[in-house]
């Protein structure tokens, strides 16, 4: 027992030691490593956006404005901002949805305008940008529409009316309403299909009730694969859901309905407390250039907010990059679907647990 | 069945027909054996499920699967993102299951030892963590932090996982303490060990299965955790489940099936070397 005992207590000297010294390496780091450069504390996407973001945009952001940018790709950004201080708040830029940059605003959490003197290529954005339906602004906007497997002898899909067509029973997809964008957006749709317009829930209910059997999943990426796969042949989908595949030979394609697409905005704001503010508002400025708007436009297929942005043709011909095209844009009216949520939320669970 | 034997048979054959297996007993065993085999699929099939997703090409899962590539494998090791992650976590984890073997083996043995007064009140406080739902110690930890404006440091991180980890440690360890036999102690100071030695010559290794357990549950469970880190992890430094997480949103792939044969892999690595190194025999003993 002896000999067993001694060797195992050189292992586990070893093994303590080892583990103190990355132990204290670990710890150490990010302050033996901390610049003295301003820190810009923003959150963004991963996935390609991050990808790019990570590789060009953000390092020349740096390099030009002498700053550190720290992006925050870890979900899920309001809880966190709402548990920092409003006075030190753990961003100084804003980066999400427009549905959750509402209920940031209507917290106080982040400001609700960007200042145009402050940030000069406001100017130069699309109307929806910067509409009374969005706080901050919009950098880029993807189409909710409707993407289809061109595989299955579908025929044409023009309508948003047609996910509700029998064929599809068993072949078509949406989304957990609650926690997806795309799902509550959707469901605003529904009130205009089929009722008075954005705000007749009774109408969207009755139309979700109709739309069962339906498979439903909690996020985008998980819906593009479905689709990919073959298990849905029609459902609700962003247009880079589907465009992001361009060149791989796959049998699906995008569907932008006759009554029009449904916005789903990249949104930019910026927080009252931000000891950064002018290197905020250059953020913000710096996103909306044309340049970094085409790079990303082109890269994970958004379509820019910018109307100066020239995109090359392949993306041009599917993007919303014209006034004609943007005018399709249907903006949802976030505001009052966020006073709502929790009764929505009740309602349309219901629905799909039955 | 010894009384419907016959009365010719001697007391011997009556032995061995007793001890023969009768009409049902392989019938419960193949029904025992099926039922095992039930359990073991049952556990086995989400990693079976994982390792097919992670070898199939399609970019999606797809059964039955249409080949055999190992093109999100290289997906998952060529990325600087993934990486940097599988790298934090193990060192998270190695910190954790450190910090959360010291001070539950200590706080059990004091729990067990000191006559220390509430002590069901302290080990039910102790075990309290594994009672509220993660999320909301990792939301209730980043709140604290921002309030003592140290931000999102490694060692948060680090004490929001001890926090998690420390009950398996004190659970596993008192139970061995349970039936820990004082006298062995008692007999090495009577021939001249000082308290230390004792400890570390006697009591250490007799409690080393309790403690060993719960450091393994404390090594698996950080490396896995996801919802504490959630609200801990600071740009740049993600933990490889929060990464996975934020992966999945955007690319749901078979990278993140390659990621997590990975996690599964290393994990079992752990564990031999901790075998190797410490002695996994004694665990095995519980």
């Amino acid at each position: 027992m002896m000999k067993a005992l001694g060797s195992s207590r050189l292992s586990r000297r070893r093994f303590l030691t080892a583990s103190a010294s990355l132990g204290i390496g670990t710890i150490a780091a990010p302050y033996v490593a901390r610049a003295d450069d301003p820190t810009l504390r923003i959150t963004g996407w991963g996935g390609k956006w991050g990808e790019i973001m990570k590789a060009e945009i953000g390092p020349a952001f740096e390099s030009e404005f002498k700053c550190k940018l720290q992006t925050d790709s870890a979900f899920p950004y309001l809880p966190k901002l709402q548990a920092s201080s409003r006075s030190a708040p753990i961003y100084d830029v804003l980066h999400t949805n427009s549905n959750e940059q509402w209920a940031a605003a209507e917290m106080g959490l982040v400001e609700p305008k960007i200042d145009p003197k402050l940030v000069p290529n406001l100017a130069d954005v699309y109307p929806y940008a910067v509409s009374d339906k969005i706080v901050g602004v919009s950098i880029f906007t993807s189409a909710i529409g409707l993407g289809m497997r061109t595989d299955k002898g579908y025929g044409n899909v023009t309508s948003w009316k047609e996910l509700w067509d029998t064929k599809y029973n068993g072949m078509r997809g949406g989304y957990v309403i609650p926690v997806n964008s795309l799902g509550q957006a959707f469901l605003m749709m529904c009130g205009t299909l089929f009722g008075k317009g954005q705000t007749d829930l009774d109408a969207a209910y009755t139309a979700l009730e109709k739309l069962k059997p339906i498979k439903i999943v909690d996020f985008t990426g998980a819906m593009e694969k479905m689709l990919l796969s073959g298990e849905v042949g029609l459902c609700v989908i962003h247009d880079s859901g589907i465009y992001r595949y361009d060149g791989q030979n796959q049998p699906t394609d995008f569907v932008a309905p006759s009554e029009g697409v449904l916005s789903l905005e990249q949104v930019l704001t910026i927080t009252p407390g931000s000891k950064m503010k002018e290197l905020a508002n250059a953020y913000v400025n710096y996103m909306l250039r044309p340049e970094v708007q085409k790079r990303l436009a082109e890269t994970v297929w958004y379509s820019p907010a910018n109307r100066r942005v020239k995109l090359d043709a392949k993306y041009d011909a599917k993007l919303l990059t014209t006034p004609e095209k943007v005018s399709k844009l249907i903006q949802v009216d976030w505001k009052w679907y966020n006073e709502r949520k929790d009764e929505i939320d009740q309602r349309v669970n219901r629905i799909f647990r039955a | 069945m010894q009384t419907t034997a016959s009365p010719s048979l001697t007391a011997v054959q009556q032995a061995a027909s007793a001890r023969t297996p009768g009409p049902i007993r392989p019938y419960g065993r193949y029904l025992y054996l099926a039922l095992n085999i039930a359990i073991l699929i049952f556990l086995l099939a989400p990693i079976a499920i994982v390792v097919v997703f992670a070898l199939n090409p399609t970019p999606f899962i797809q059964f039955p699967p249409v080949g055999v590539s190992l093109r999100w494998f290289e997906k998952f090791f060529a990325s600087r993102d993934f990486m940097h992650a599988l790298g934090f976590s193990l060192e998270v984890a190695v910190l954790t299951t450190l910090s959360a073997t010291v001070l539950g083996a200590s706080a059990a043995l004091a729990l067990a030892r000191g006559n220390l007064p509430g002590t069901r009140l302290i080990v039910a406080t102790m075990l309290s963590p594994l009672m509220l739902p993660a999320i909301l110690t990792g939301l209730a930890l980043f709140q604290t932090y921002v309030l003592l404006d140290v931000g999102r440091p490694t060692w948060g991180l680090v004490a929001g996982h001890t926090l998690v980890t420390l009950p398996y440690v004190v659970r596993t360890t008192l139970a061995v303490l349970h039936n820990f036999d004082t006298r062995l102690e008692e007999a090495a100071q009577n021939l001249g060990a000082s308290p230390v030695r004792t400890f570390f010559e006697v009591t250490l290794p007799l409690i080393k299965p309790g403690v060993l357990a719960g450091a393994i549950f404390a090594f698996i469970v950080s490396f896995d955790q996801f919802p504490v880190s959630l609200f801990l992890v600071s740009p740049g430094n993600e933990t490889l489940p929060v990464t996975l997480f934020n992966y999945l949103k955007f690319d749901l792939d078979g990278t993140i099936g390659a990621a997590s044969v990975v996690s599964i892999v290393l994990a079992f690595v752990v564990v031999i070397g901790l075998d190797r190194t410490v002695g996994l025999r004694s665990y095995v003993k519980l």
